[in-house]
C-alpha cells in the first residue's frame, strides 16, 4: 500500500516539523555546544600563554635592567678602586722620593758638615803651621825673639782674609 | 459510452500535463540567462567566482519555481486526476442511472 | 596524543554503529517489505501501518521512517565527532566539526548578521536533514524529502520563524506591511506571504520527485530499448541500464540534493533576516527601556 504521489497528512507534515526541531536540538546540544566550548577553552588557554610569555619577558627586561645596573656599577667601582690604587701609588711613590731625598739631603749635609770640619780642621793646622813658621822664620831673620803673643795676633787676623777669600771663592 | 468518456478523461489528463510542461521553457531561458550573465561577470572579476557562483545557483533556485510548479500540476494530472474525475464520472452515471 | 584507551575505542565503535545501524536497518526493512515492482510505477511513500487518530489518521511511511533512521545517524555522527574533543589533541574528526561549525557560523553571520548568529544549529540543522534525507537514494532507500509532508513540516517551521521575527517590530508594524503601496493591495500581499513557504516546499519536493520521475522513466526506457534491440535472449538482461543511470544519479541524487539543502537554507537565512524590522525592533526596544526607565 503506498501513498498518493501528492497527499497532503497534517500528522506527517508535524512529524517532519518535530524531526526538524529535533535535529536542531541534537546539533546546538551535542555538536555547536561542545565545539564552541573546546573553542573557547582553547581561546583562554591561547590567551593564558600568551599572558605568561608577556610576563617572563617583562621579568627578562626587569633583570636585564637590573644586570646592567650591576654591571655598570661594577664598572664604577672597578673604576674607583683603579683610581684609589693609583693615588695611593702615587702618594707612596711620592712619599718614597720625598724621603730619599730627604735622606740625601741629610746625607749632602752631613758630608758638607764633614767637609767643613775637615776644611776648618786643615785651616786650623795649617794657620797653626803657618805662625809657627812665621814665628820661627821671623825670629830668624830679626834674631830676636818676637813676642809670640803679638804676632800671633796679626797673623791670626792675615789668615782670617786669606780664609775669607778662600771661603768666597770655594 | 461510458469508456468514451473515460478515455477522454484520460487522454485530456494527459493532454493537459504535457502542455503544463510547456512552462519548463520559461525557466529554461531565465536560467539560461542568469549562467550567461554569471559567466561574463566571473569573466570580468575571476575574484568574485565564489559570491557569483552562490548568487547564479540561488537565483537559477528561485527561476526554477515556476517549472516545479507546472511539474507538481503535471505530476497532479498524471496521477491524481484521472481517478478523481472518473469517480465523478460515474458516481453521475449512477445518480442519473 | 591523547591515550587511546580501550574503553575510548569501545565508545568510537558503539557510536560508528549508532551510525551505520539505522541505514542497515533501513535497507533490510526495504528488502523485506518492498513488492516486486510492476513495470513503471512512480508512487508515493509505502505505508507500514496507520495509527488511527481524531482528525486523520497517522501513516507511519516510509518517509517517516526514513527521516528518523537520518535522525539517529545523525545524532551519532554528532557525538562521533565531539567524542574526545579537547583542546589540544588534533585529532582528524575535531578537525571536521570545529570546520563544520565555523563555516555554518561565518555562513550565517554573513547572510543574516550579527544579530541573528544563533541560527547557526538551526541552518546546520536544515542542511543536514534536507542533504541526508535527499542522499538517501545513493543506498536505494525512498527519500523522505520527496514527499511534500516532510518538506512542508520545514517550510512551516520556516513560516512561523519568518513571522516569529517580523512580529518583532510590533504587531502594527507587522500589520502595517501588508497595506504596503495602498491597502488595496493587502489580498495580494497575503496570497506572497503564504506562497513563500509554498514555493519552499514545492521547489524542495519538485527537484528530488523530477529526480526520481526521471530517473525512472530512463531506467524503463532503457530496459525497453535493450529488450528490443538485442533480441529475446539478451533482451531479457537490461544491459544498457548500467551505465547511464549512475550518470543521472550522480546529478540528481548527489548535485542535485545537495543543492537543494543548500538553497534551502540559504532560503531561509534570507527570508528570515530580510523579513525582520531591524530599524523598527531598535526603535521599540529604545522606546521600552525608556518606558522602564521613567
Amino acid at each position: 500500500m503506498t501513498l498518493e504521489v501528492i497527499s497532503v497528512n497534517i500528522w506527517q507534515i508535524l512529524i517532519s516539523l518535530i524531526n526538524l526541531l529535533l535535529i536542531f536540538l541534537i546539533l546546538k546540544k551535542v555538536l555547536f555546544k561542545r565545539v564552541k566550548k573546546m573553542l573557547a577553552d582553547r581561546q583562554a588557554a591561547l590567551d593564558k600563554q600568551y599572558a605568561d610569555a608577556d610576563e617572563a619577558k617583562r621579568n627578562a627586561l626587569e633583570n636585564q635592567v637590573a644586570w646592567e645596573e650591576k654591571i655598570q656599577s661594577a664598572h664604577s667601582e672597578a673604576d674607583r678602586i683603579m683610581k684609589e690604587a693609583n693615588v695611593n701609588a702615587m702618594q707612596r711613590s711620592d712619599a718614597i722620593l720625598a724621603e730619599t731625598k730627604e735622606r740625601a739631603d741629610a746625607m749632602m749635609r752631613q758630608a758638607e758638615a764633614e767637609a767643613k770640619l775637615e776644611r776648618k780642621k786643615a785651616t786650623a793646622a795649617m794657620q797653626h803651621e803657618i805662625v809657627e813658621v812665621s814665628t820661627q822664620l821671623s825670629e830668624k831673620m830679626l834674631g830676636r825673639e818676637i813676642r809670640t803673643e803679638d804676632h800671633r795676633a796679626l797673623i791670626d787676623s792675615f789668615i782670617d782674609e786669606i780664609g775669607e777669600d778662600n771661603d768666597a771663592n770655594g | 459510452m461510458l469508456e468514451l468518456a473515460i478515455g477522454i478523461i484520460l487522454g485530456c489528463c494527459a493532454l493537459g500535463a504535457g502542455m503544463a510542461m510547456i512552462a519548463g521553457i520559461g525557466p529554461g531561458i531565465g536560467e539560461g540567462n542568469a549562467v550567461a550573465k554569471a559567466c561574463e561577470a566571473i569573466g570580468r572579476q575571476p575574484e568574485c567566482k565564489g559570491d557569483v557562483t552562490t548568487t547564479m545557483l540561488m537565483g537559477c533556485a528561485v527561476a526554477e519555481t515556476t517549472g516545479l510548479y507546472a511539474l507538481v500540476i503535471a505530476i497532479l494530472l498524471i496521477f491524481l486526476a484521472p481517478a478523481q474525475m472518473v469517480n465523478i464520472l460515474t458516481s453521475t452515471i449512477g445518480s442519473m442511472g | 596524543m591523547q591515550e587511546k584507551t580501550s574503553r575510548f575505542r569501545a565508545v568510537d565503535a558503539l557510536l560508528i554503529l549508532m551510525i551505520v545501524l539505522p541505514i542497515l536497518f533501513g535497507i533490510v526493512l526495504q528488502i523485506a517489505t518492498k513488492p516486486p515492482s510492476e513495470g513503471i510505477a512512480i508512487s508515493g511513500a509505502r505505508i507500514f501501518f496507520t495509527i488511527p487518530f481524531f482528525f486523520q489518521d497517522i501513516p507511519i511511511t516510509e518517509s517517516q521512517v526514513n527521516s528518523w533512521i537520518v535522525v539517529v545517524a545523525l545524532l551519532g555522527l554528532c557525538l562521533y565527532l565531539t567524542h574526545g574533543i579537547a583542546t589540544k589533541t588534533k585529532t582528524r574528526r575535531q578537525h571536521f566539526a570545529e570546520m563544520i561549525v565555523e563555516k555554518v557560523t561565518n555562513m550565517v553571520r554573513g547572510n543574516m548578521g550579527e544579530y541573528f548568529t544563533g541560527f547557526g544549529p538551526f541552518i546546520a540543522a536544515i542542511l543536514g536533514l534536507s542533504a541526508f534525507s535527499s542522499l538517501m537514494t545513493l543506498v536505494g532507500l525512498y527519500p523522505p524529502t520527496s514527499d511534500i509532508n516532510v518538506v512542508a513540516g520545514w517550510a512551516i517551521l520556516v513560516f512561523i520563524l519568518i513571522t516569529y521575527y517580523k512580529l518583532k517590530g510590533g504587531i502594527l508594524h507587522y500589520m502595517k506591511s501588508y497595506c504596503e503601496p495602498v491597502p488595496l493591495f493587502a489580498p495580494m500581499n497575503l496570497v506572497s506571504e503564504i506562497a513563500t513557504p509554498v514555493s519552499m516546499a514545492f521547489r524542495h519536493y519538485g527537484n528530488v520527485l523530477s529526480g526520481t520521475v526521471i530517473s525512472t522513466l530512463v531506467a524503463a526506457a532503457l530496459q525497453g530499448i535493450s529488450a528490443m534491440t538485442l533480441g529475446w535472449f539478451w533482451g531479457q538482461i537490461p544491459f544498457l541500464q548500467i551505465g547511464i543511470p549512475a550518470v543521472l544519479s550522480l546529478y540528481f541524487d548527489l548535485f542535485s540534493g545537495c543543492l537543494q539543502a543548500f538553497i534551502f537554507a540559504m532560503l531561509t537565512m534570507l527570508y528570515v533576516s530580510g523579513g525582520f524590522p531591524a530599524e523598527q525592533y531598535e526603535k521599540r526596544r529604545l522606546r521600552r527601556s525608556q518606558k522602564k526607565a521613567s
